[in-house]
């Protein structure tokens, strides 16, 4: 059975996983192109694929034990080492001119933190990092280089930090709901088979209930003196066994037959009560025993 | 008032049918056969006409047939007096909610009691 906590934690590790890999394939990518430029230093990219890489390993050896707070974590690490490395190397691409889209890397990472954040805090924070480490480079960079970026540039980033935000948000939602749908399935699951454990309970104890109360009957009518005091206190538990059944059967609502469910195993309560005992084997029909 | 022809009772548990037998026959001052299967009604051929009430169990044991086979038997050989199913099942069983579906049977939870077992047995047919 899938709890909505095991689920959590799978949306967290996967979440987590995608950004490591992401960071380790992106940063590479941009160091293969960014070989080029003048004293771009590749230190940035080292380390960031290098954690990146890191982070995968911790994740894989953590997959069977995975948490939310695990997958948050990892996901916020990756993100600090990719904003170092993003503000080290943005400088040098934006000295480059023309051939340089501004921040496009934080632009593309706000967007994807929106589709992978495994918590909203965790989100908007990364998404805030990356929309800061934009906003700041651009104020530390040289009036001519700043003067060089296109009409809008660097506060195009907040629409994008914006349109980040309320997907996260939405996302986040969207599984928040399904994770509640998937506790009130599980819940119903329980009911069902609490119920389903209930009838087969009353079902297998009505037929010697009954035997116990015609027995009681069948020996009052010998008219034993000495026997009343017996058999009134084997009607008295017989009626509050009876009472026991009638509260079992009480939740018989709750559960839902399936096909060929109905032929119920007459053995289950011992079954359950003693499992692997040899001596309780399946046997045919309410009440028969050939083992007997 | 009915005639007095013998009681039949069906029920795939030795203990129950063996004391409800005892029971007819001692306190109700009845005729009773108790049989256990739906095959076994059918080894009564035509006596089973000579039955004033037929009680039967529903479940008959997993994989075997039903009371509810044996009431279709029974109306088919041209019996025409009382059934009444007894059953331990939850009214909402498969089973049973067949059983309520045959308008002229009539279904009782177990465990019943010595007064609706005697209006089982003598009750006036329906």
């Amino acid at each position: 059975m899938t709890r909505s906590l095991d689920l959590a934690a799978r949306h967290a590790w996967r979440a987590a996983f995608a950004a490591a890999v992401l960071n380790a394939t992106g940063m590479t990518a941009d160091f293969l192109l960014a070989r080029g430029l003048p004293a771009m230093p590749a230190y940035p990219y080292v380390i960031s694929v290098l954690v990146g890489i890191a982070l995968i390993l911790i994740l894989l050896i953590r997959r069977q034990s995975a948490t939310v707070r695990l997958g948050s974590a990892v996901f916020m690490v990756n993100t600090a080492v990719l904003l170092v490395g993003l503000w080290i190397t943005s400088g040098y691409w934006a000295a480059t001119g023309s051939a340089w889209t501004p921040f496009q890397a934080n632009k593309l990472g706000a967007l994807t933190v929106a589709m992978l954040a495994p918590q909203l805090a965790v989100g908007l924070v990364s998404i805030a990092g990356f929309t800061a480490i934009a906003l700041g480079k651009f104020y530390f960079l040289d009036p001519e280089i700043q003067s060089g970026f296109p009409v809008g540039e660097a506060w195009l980033i907040l629409i994008y930090a914006l349109f980040a935000g309320v997907l996260l948000a939405y996302r986040v939602r969207g599984l928040a709901i399904e994770r509640e749908m998937l506790r009130v399935q599980a819940e119903a699951a329980a009911s069902d088979r609490l119920a389903r454990t209930f009838l087969r309970l009353s079902d297998y104890a009505n037929t010697p209930i009954q035997t116990i109360a015609f027995a009681t009957e069948l020996l009052r009518a010998r008219n034993r003196d000495d026997l009343m005091p017996v058999l009134d206190r084997l009607t008295r538990a017989v009626e509050r066994l009876r009472e026991l059944s009638e509260a079992l059967t009480r939740h018989q609502k709750a559960h839902h037959w399936s096909p060929g469910e109905e032929s119920l195993d007459s053995s289950f309560p011992r079954q359950t009560l003693v499992p692997g005992d040899s001596r309780y084997s399946p046997y045919n029909g309410i009440g028969r025993n050939p083992a007997a | 008032m009915h005639d007095q022809g013998f009681v039949l009772f069906v029920e795939d548990s030795d203990d129950l049918r063996e004391t409800f037998v005892e029971l007819i026959t001692a306190v109700v001052g009845r005729r009773c056969i108790g049989v256990g299967s739906y095959q076994e009604v059918v080894a009564l051929g035509n006596d089973v006409l000579g039955c004033s009430a037929a009680i039967v169990d529903i479940n008959l044991g997993p994989g075997q047939p039903s009371g509810i086979d044996v009431y279709q038997w029974l109306r088919r050989v041209g019996y025409a007096e009382r059934i009444v199913f007894l059953t331990g099942h939850a009214s909402t069983h498969p089973l049973v909610i067949e059983a309520a579906r045959i308008g002229d049977a009539e279904i009782l939870s177990k465990p019943v009691d010595l007064d609706q077992l005697r209006l089982m047995v003598e009750g006036v047919r329906r």
